[in-house]
């Protein structure tokens, strides 16, 4: 978990021999939660890791060399971001879905964020 | 209710900003030839010769069988597709970097392919399309003769 939070830290710091690229991400808005959309193309489920830590939510894909798409570029790509969540979610509901290629995460608001509808009663 | 979603060591707007376009400056320099940017409405393709067949390969994240057509004549291949990105229902649009895309890519193979025996498949957002060489284009080993 400390590895992937720390993230432009720690490439810089010690170059591994994976390209780490920094995938593009949509975020949804709706009333009820957020929705972080990413492109991690070649990506298999089992090497996707994503970690909440201090409010901080990163997720790491690898990308396996052997794919054809990367045969004669050869090397592994890590697809790899963070991002400081808002106040007001609900962490423990956070759920994410892999396919393919791309990573939905939903990140709930906690009940006392949503809007509430106020019934007005005549007095 | 606007909240402000921001990057790991985005603690200023105007940084922001500036190390978005480093960012984007390194993500050029650093990128393989594949990822470089393609022409607008296209697609970025790697080719690659396997010895017995042409290889081609294209990052489609999020695309599904549905939306590409391929096809292949007179030794040319064409892939069409189209990528739409938009907020799901009841969602409004925060950060947008996904693009959209629709595209279409013509490709004069150098050897002749067996159309019969080519295979698509798209697995993790990637596609792939193998085509075997036709039996004339194989690599053939020549037996040296001892004079």
């Amino acid at each position: 978990m400390s590895e992937t939070t720390k993230t432009t830290k720690t490439e810089t710091a010690t170059p591994t021999k994976a390209r780490v690229l920094s995938p593009a991400v949509d975020i949804y808005e709706s009333r009820d939660e957020y929705l972080l959309v990413a492109d991690l193309p070649g990506v298999q489920q089992s090497e996707l890791s994503v970690n909440l830590h201090q409010g901080e939510l990163s997720f790491e894909g690898v990308r396996k060399p052997g794919e054809a798409g990367q045969a004669s570029q050869g090397g592994e790509i890590k697809y790899r971001r963070t991002f400081t969540l808002p106040g007001g979610i609900d962490a423990d509901k956070i759920e994410a879905k892999l396919s393919s290629g791309v990573l939905q995460l939903r990140v709930p608001k906690a009940a006392a964020l949503k809007p509430r509808q106020i019934s007005v009663t005549v007095g | 209710m606007l909240v402000r979603w921001s990057d790991h060591d985005s603690s200023h707007p105007a940084f922001d900003t500036l190390r978005r376009q480093m960012d984007r400056l390194f993500d050029e320099f650093e990128r393989p030839d594949i990822f470089r940017a393609a022409p607008a409405g296209s697609l970025p393709v790697t080719f690659f010769d396997s010895g017995s067949a042409l290889v081609f390969s294209a990052d489609v994240p999020g695309l599904t069988d549905k939306d590409f057509t391929l096809s292949l004549a007179q030794n040319v291949l064409t892939v069409q597709g189209e990528r739409r990105v938009r907020a799901p229902e009841g969602f409004v649009a925060q950060r947008q970097e996904r693009a959209g895309v629709r595209f279409s890519r013509s490709f004069a193979l150098p050897v002749r392919v067996d159309a019969e025996r080519t295979t698509a498949t798209l697995k993790d957002g990637v596609l792939t399309i193998t085509l075997p060489k036709a039996a004339e284009a194989q690599p053939r080993q020549i037996a040296v003769n001892a004079g």
